[in-house]
């Protein structure tokens, strides 16, 4: 009974001393949700439907394009970028977009050169003709340069296909093609007539369209060279309504950095407290140095499940975050979260042993296990070593937990394997506490 | 109850090579007023803080009604109230937030907890301020709570380590009746100073430390006792002719020292009341007048400077 009313009265008074810092609550609530809001717009903002700005988001990347050649082909490679919507095409010339990369306002140009479009049909089939697509682009922004090449390819595919490719040119690339297969014998490893009879069936396909007549994609009475596939993109989560919010994850990682650095200061708190006397009026009550960890512990626990629950509150209010998974999961989360985050704090207070030294140490080893569990950004844009090292931090599943829950839109059972481990970082790091911090002030 | 509330024996402490307390031996009766007197790094602090059960000492041991604490949530540490040196406190919470929170680590809790608080307040006259932050308060108002905090569960042993420190006269003198009122009511107090005059006004019974050590223990007028030969007496003369009388005089049974300069007399003697008649008699014999007379009896100071060869306040 006596336990349990110590245990109540120092609860309470860190309540009471949380609540009376001003500071401290701002630190809590109010700049995690500024800094959360901030990063969440940047990495996809409310879902995949309708979302503003950004690398993912619907307002599009801005590409700078020269187009030296001024053909048919060329105009149609410029006119597909225009006409997709993750691009906003900036049409100009060598030198302006060359600066624009330059001075980092555009991370890609691309530059079509001249006889771009009398060189692509000759160009498919020799090597010596095909003309070259300059990609200028920023060397910080090598993700917009992936995008960019990897859409050139099918845009320009397209284009050639639909302004350069007639009738008349088809049947020209079929009669070399029954030519070659002629001087190569055994070319087609024994089904050589069948391509023959193939290529046929195609010059006389070609033979029956109007001449001078152009070879589009789609239209029933043209002739297309479609791609040998098609895409269909799908947000894959696992409940239908389900859809990524980059908001979800950016209050996630936000939440728990703040929370981390709060209660780093409470706990320095703490350590400022044993140098000023406190712990010889503490100490000298009947009071066990167990029940006192376990206080803070419980305290500390308290203060981060409250700051956690009022950033995903704001979060679902303003930004449409919604908790797609299980419920029950995510509290759990958020529980392990909070106990974690509050051993963590009172370890890195034990080691540090001095304000100073734990202000130091604190935030270098916070910073760390932010950056590198995925809290500033998804691990999953990390190199596959820092992945793997970030399984390692007790910050890394805690994001992973409350994203499986949010965006995902996971069942509890995806919990289950970031709850063990956070419950587990949680006990460790109660161990050292428990074993390291200095009770006796003399 | 019988037999001493507090019994400390051989108590030895040691940091490293340091030792702190070399062999403290203490025993404190019902209602004493002890004061533990020293200068700074006498082991006056680690000495209170094992007989608070803070510290265990390497060596001997510490009873309180005859019994040993056992662990940190020992029972008996509720009949002992620790008045720290440091002010702990915390000042974002008010007065009365305080005493329940330290109140409540000693288990009170419910009406007796708010009797307790509002007790306390009311001893230190700081009811009025109860609702305040203990951050506005001036040093002697922290001072006096500082001294609440540490009677809230009603201690029948009080532990004050040099309360009155940095306090202007007005708090310290405030401070002094609330102890003077603890004593009235039978509280038992070890009381902690460098301040020679704190013990003579609160306490009956003196304990010296330095160097870790006992080197006294005894009470006020047993320690003064012991300083009687540093009675000193000064006289302003007129009609000083020569200074044959002078020579008649350091004879004088009593005198050990005699001094003249200009027209005052300095002297040393064993006792101050036989002494003053001797010397007067022989300065009328010689014709020698006397304008001003004063003597100077022997304080603690004095017992502290002749048993340690250093001030009280010597670093």
């Amino acid at each position: 009974m006596k336990t349990l009313t110590q245990l109540v009265a120092l609860v309470r008074l860190d309540l009471r001393l949380f609540l009376a810092d001003r500071r401290a609550l701002i630190m809590l609530f109010v700049v995690p949700i500024g800094i959360a809001s901030f990063m969440g717009s940047l990495f996809g903002g409310s879902g995949t439907k309708g979302g503003k700005g950004g690398i993912g988001g619907g307002g599009g990347m801005d590409i700078v394009m020269v187009d030296e050649d001024g053909s048919a082909v060329s105009r149609g490679v410029v006119a597909a970028f225009q006409n997709d919507a993750q691009f906003k095409v900036l049409l100009t010339n060598a030198a302006a977009a060359r600066d624009l990369v330059l001075n980092g306002k555009r991370p890609v140009a691309l530059v079509l050169p001249k006889r771009f479009g009398a060189d692509a049909i000759p160009g498919w089939f020799d090597a010596k003709r095909r003309p070259e697509i300059t990609v200028w682009h920023d060397p910080s922004r090598s993700m917009e340069r992936s995008l960019v090449e990897g859409l050139l390819v099918p845009k320009v595919v397209q284009a050639v296909a639909g302004n350069a490719l007639t009738p008349e040119v088809g049947r020209d690339f079929i009669r070399k093609g029954l030519t070659n297969l002629d001087r190569g014998p055994g070319r087609m490893l024994g089904q050589s007539e069948r391509f023959r009879e193939w290529l046929q069936r195609s010059d006389d396909y070609l033979a029956t369209l109007p001449s001078g007549g152009r070879l589009t994609t789609g239209g029933t009475n043209t002739f297309s060279i479609p791609l040998p596939f098609s895409t269909k993109s799908q947000a894959l989560t696992r409940t239908a309504t389900a859809e990524y919010n980059g908001y979800a994850h950016s209050f996630a990682g936000m939440g728990i950095q703040f929370v981390l650095m709060s209660l780093l200061d409470m706990s320095i708190g703490l350590l400022r407290d044993r140098e000023a006397g406190m712990f010889r009026r503490l100490r000298a009550a009947p009071l066990r140095r167990g029940t006192w960890l376990l206080a803070k512990t419980l305290s500390f626990g308290l203060i981060s499940l409250v700051s956690l629950t009022g950033c995903f509150a704001f979060a679902i209010v303003v930004f449409g975050v919604r908790i797609e998974g299980s419920w029950a999961g995510f509290a759990a989360c958020l529980m392990a979260v909070s106990a974690m985050s509050a051993t963590l704090a009172l370890t890195i207070a034990a080691i540090g042993g001095t304000p100073a030294g734990t202000r130091g140490v604190g935030i270098a080893a916070l910073l760390m296990l932010v950056m590198v569990g995925g809290a500033w950004v998804p691990a999953f844009v990390f190199p596959k070593w820092l992945q793997s090292v970030s399984r390692v931090t007790p910050t890394r599943w805690a994001v992973d937990g409350l994203d499986a829950m949010t965006w995902r839109g996971l069942g509890w059972e995806a919990a289950v394997g970031p709850i063990g481990a956070l419950v587990a970082f949680t006990a460790l790091f109660g161990l050292i506490a428990w074993l390291r911090f200095r009770w006796e002030t003399e | 109850m019988k037999g001493p509330i507090l019994s400390a024996k051989g108590l030895v402490r040691r940091y490293g090579d340091r030792v702190a307390v070399a062999g403290f031996d203490l025993t404190v009766h019902r209602g004493e007023a002890v004061g533990l007197l020293g200068p700074n790094g006498a082991g006056k602090t680690t000495t209170l803080s094992m007989l608070a059960g803070l510290v265990q000492p390497d060596e001997g041991e510490v009873l309180i009604d005859g019994l040993a604490f056992v662990g940190e949530d020992d029972p008996r540490k509720q009949r002992v109230g620790l008045v720290p040196q440091d002010l702990a406190l915390y000042g974002e919470i008010s007065a009365a937030e305080n005493l329940a929170f330290f109140g409540s680590l000693q288990g009170l809790s419910g009406s007796l907890l708010k009797h307790r608080c509002s007790e306390a307040l009311d001893m230190v006259g700081l009811t009025s301020r109860s609702g305040d932050r203990v951050k506005t308060f001036s040093g002697g108002m922290k001072r006096r709570l500082n001294l609440a905090a540490a009677l809230v569960h009603d201690p029948d042993l009080l532990l004050l380590d040099e309360p009155t420190v940095g306090v202007d006269p007005q708090s310290r003198n405030a401070i002094f009746d609330n102890i003077e009122a603890l004593r009235r009511a039978g509280k038992t107090l070890i009381y902690t100073t460098h301040y020679m005059e704190e013990v003579e006004r609160l306490c009956d019974r003196v304990v010296i430390m330095d160097h870790g050590k006992v080197i006294a223990d005894d009470t006020l007028a047993g320690l003064s006792q012991r300083a009687v030969t540093a009675g000193r007496m000064a006289m302003e003369l007129a009609d000083v002719r020569d200074g044959a009388w002078l020579q008649t005089l350091q004879s004088v049974s009593g005198v050990v020292t005699a001094a003249l300069v200009d027209n005052t007399l300095s002297l040393e003697v064993l006792e101050v009341d036989r002494g003053a008649a001797a010397v007067l008699a022989c300065l009328r014999d010689h014709g020698v007048r006397v304008t001003a007379f004063s003597t100077h009896q022997p304080r603690l100071e004095d017992v502290f400077l002749q048993l340690t060869g250093r001030s009280l306040r010597d670093g």
